[in-house]
């Protein structure tokens, strides 16, 4: 059976797809990130090679977000693509005639009209957190709820309470002031929610029609207050479509660019990934004022791929023996006076 | 007197000839560099135009070369431009720089007024015709530097090693810095042209094509727009830019010539936006009406956070982009600027781009999904 795998490396989370020719999801996984791709990276190898159906063959590899150049080159890429029309192709399979999708994630939003199942038009905010699904995991720590509860808790609310929501600063000292006012809970809840999706709005579709159907996705779409809260804000007369496979949309749009690509023979480098040793670290250019970071992908001793160089005159060689050079100048860690090995932070 | 500058794209290579030719010393500003960027966003007022910041950044790294003085060109219009000099003079002398800031500004004077005011500053030791001669062939030096640009953004995606094309390029840029007459650019010229030609090519015809439209120093300058034209060009796009220093020095000096483009630009533009906006807002209207007449598959918008003329640009960019059913990209720069995020948006465009094209090829009638295969 000839399947494809999709991979989303974003920096907070990080999506996996398995898929068939008839772009069916087997199986598909959602991770943390946690500020280690390369482990998550390998953790969802794992857990899809667990799934693999008897004979299926990996046929092509797809991969996106915003470590989709460092997803592709270790689990061996065909296709490397933007997470905008990753999510475009995504949601364009599942519902062919989308006119407007909404995708909010951890650290992004994004807005992209289709037209005759052809994108026409985009937005992404990567500044403002106030647009996205931080501004809500921010907000659910304080009110000590915890986020899988956010969404239920919203629709109980009785009424409404708006919160200035322009910017995550002010939504919290505004939220404190509407607790100090004797509004429950739920009621903030519901508030935040629709501060998002005015933020949102605002942000993203400035001058933009937005027709329906609307398919909402991202880890965000999980939320049933934020659906709500966009059903409300649309007044009810826009469809709004959550797809059941929401949380991974990226991914499996990455698996359907790969097998659209069609590679000849796939650059899958195989479950056998999760053996290698491969590790990611960064120096800093001193050549010029310019001062880039260069992250560079280590595999074993040897630098196998390396980003950030505004000049390009970074080579894997290079590289490899300026890393040598400075792991050389490293002080050794025991050599810091008072440095009690097994207690360090350092060290652990 | 050592003379300085801002920089902009290839300016320097053109008064590099210019100055010294008058009897003027140079320290040319460092190149650009995310250094010179932190200084003058430091030490600009904040809601200050990014321009300014950079050349900011510019003079004082100039400064601490040995440079006393600093010519800063002015603009015309109701914007802010027409204070740069001003601005900066002021926050240089706050820092307590002792330096002459020489403001170029009124375009009422024309170029012989400009070009006596160097004549006098040198001291009057250089005929009239001599200063003539040297000015005419720092603006050829210019003008040619612009050429090779438009070949570098029209060639990326034509041939086969675009490295090889870079360092055609930039090696004749460098060379031209020696230049003393007309018969060495000259030279100069038919060697490059003649090395662009034996490029090898990649066979590829059917490349798309993106117009560059937006505020003249960011739509230009490559070291603080991300270099998109790279990014474009190494997509496989075929890029041409509508912003042009020679256009703004012919504007600057001799604000009642314009060139064909730029008439027929703001005649395009009629329809839309009748009022001059200060700055480029009309021309960017303009040149991107005139890349949809020409065949072109999108237009890239390139312009400062918080300028205000490309802000009323972006707002008729929409309706034009509605009307000729032109695709448009809007990409505002400042220091906040993310490498990143604004790589996604590229590559997203292009990608929307291309299945515009492909959908357009296969002549149906755009309603098929793209995912059917
Ligand atoms: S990589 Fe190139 S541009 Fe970056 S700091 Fe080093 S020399 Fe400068
Ligand atoms: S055109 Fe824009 S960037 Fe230039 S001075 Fe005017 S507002 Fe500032």
């Amino acid at each position: 059976m000839d399947l494809f795998l999709g991979v989303d490396v974003g920096s907070v989370t990080t999506k996996f797809v398995l898929m068939d020719r008839e772009k069916r999801i087997l199986a598909s996984c959602y991770l943390r990130t946690s500020g280690d791709p390369i482990a998550a990276l390998k953790e969802g190898l794992r857990y899809i090679e667990h799934r693999m159906p008897q004979g299926g063959v990996i046929r092509g590899v797809g991969t996106t977000g915003s470590a989709r150049h460092l997803a592709g080159v270790i689990v061996g890429a065909d296709i490397v693509k933007n997470e905008i029309t990753a999510h475009a192709v995504a949601a364009i399979t599942r519902v062919p005639d989308v006119r407007t999708v909404f995708e909010i994630g951890g650290q992004d939003s994004k807005l992209i009209i289709i037209r005759n199942g052809v994108v026409e038009d985009f937005a992404m905010n990567t500044v403002c957190a106030a647009g996205t699904g931080s501004f809500l995991e921010h907000q659910a720590v304080r009110l000590n709820v915890p986020i899988e509860e956010f969404g239920k808790l919203a629709l109980q609310a009785r009424q409404s309470v708006r919160i200035a929501g322009r910017c995550t600063v002010f939504a919290e000292s505004d939220m404190i002031h509407k607790q100090q006012l004797g509004f429950g809970k739920a009621e903030i809840v519901k508030g935040l929610c629709e501060a998002l999706v005015r933020n949102f709005i605002n942000n993203l579709a400035s001058g933009r029609e937005i027709e329906d159907p609307i398919v909402f996705q991202g880890g965000v779409a999980a939320n049933q207050g934020m659906v709500q809260a966009f059903r409300d804000f649309f007044g009810g007369k826009k469809r709004i479509i959550v797809p059941p496979e929401h949380g991974v949309m990226g991914a499996w749009g990455a698996a359907i660019l790969a097998m659209e690509y069609a590679p000849q023979k796939t650059a899958f480098q195989g479950f056998s990934v999760v053996e290698r040793n491969f590790k990611s670290r960064s120096f800093i250019c001193t050549d010029c004022p310019n001062a880039c970071e260069i992250v560079v992908l280590k595999e074993d001793d040897r630098v196998k791929a390396l980003w950030g160089s505004r000049c390009g005159k970074w080579t894997p060689e290079t590289a490899t023996v300026r890393c040598e050079e400075e792991d050389e100048n490293l002080p050794s860690l025991s050599s810091y006076p008072g440095c009690s090995t097994e207690r360090c932070a350092m060290h652990g | 007197m050592r003379a300085t500058f801002p920089h902009l794209l290839h300016l320097d290579v053109a008064l590099g000839i210019l100055y010294p030719s008058l009897g003027i010393e140079i320290v040319p500003p460092p190149p650009i560099t995310q250094k010179t960027i932190e200084i003058g966003v430091k030490l600009a007022p904040q809601n200050a135009c990014f321009p300014l910041k950079v050349t900011l950044g510019n003079f004082i790294e100039a400064i601490e070369q040995g440079a006393d003085t600093i010519f800063m060109v002015g603009g015309v219009g109701p914007c802010r431009f027409g204070y740069y000099g001003q601005i900066q003079r002021i926050i240089l002398e706050d820092l307590g720089y002792r330096v002459r800031f020489v403001l170029l500004d009124h375009p009422r004077y024309g170029v012989w007024s400009f070009l006596s005011a160097l004549r006098a500053m040198t001291g009057g030791r250089l005929f009239l015709p001599e200063i003539v001669r040297v000015a005419r062939l720092s603006f050829a030096v210019l003008r040619f530097t612009e050429e090779l640009e438009t070949h570098r953004r029209a060639l990326r995606c034509q041939v086969r090693d675009p490295q090889e094309l870079d360092r055609v390029i930039d090696g004749t840029i460098e060379a031209l810095r020696q230049v003393k007459t007309f018969g060495e650019l000259e030279a100069l010229k038919t060697d490059a042209l003649e090395k662009l030609n034996a490029l090898p090519r990649n066979g590829r015809k059917d490349f798309l094509k993106v117009g560059i439209v937006g505020e003249v120093y960011i739509a230009q300058e490559t070291r603080v727009n991300f270099n998109v034209e790279k990014l474009l060009g190494d997509l496989g796009v075929y890029v041409h830019n509508s912003v042009s220093t020679v256009e703004y020095v012919l504007h600057t000096f001799r604000p009642l010539t314009r060139s064909r483009e730029k008439l027929e630009a703001w005649e395009l533009a009629k329809p839309y936006l009748r009022r001059f906006v200060g700055g480029e807002g009309i021309d960017s209207v303009g040149s991107a009406i005139r890349y949809a007449r020409e065949g072109f598959d999108g237009v890239v918008h390139l312009y400062p956070f918080t300028c205000m003329p490309e802000i009323v640009a972006k707002g008729v960019l929409q309706a034009v982009s509605r009307d000729l059913d032109l695709p448009v990209l809007h990409l505002a720069i400042d220091e906040h600027s993310g490498e990143a995020g604004l790589v996604t948006r590229v590559e997203a465009f292009v990608d929307v781009l291309e299945r515009r094209k492909q959908e357009k090829k296969r002549g149906l009638k755009r309603n098929g999904s793209l995912s059917r295969s």
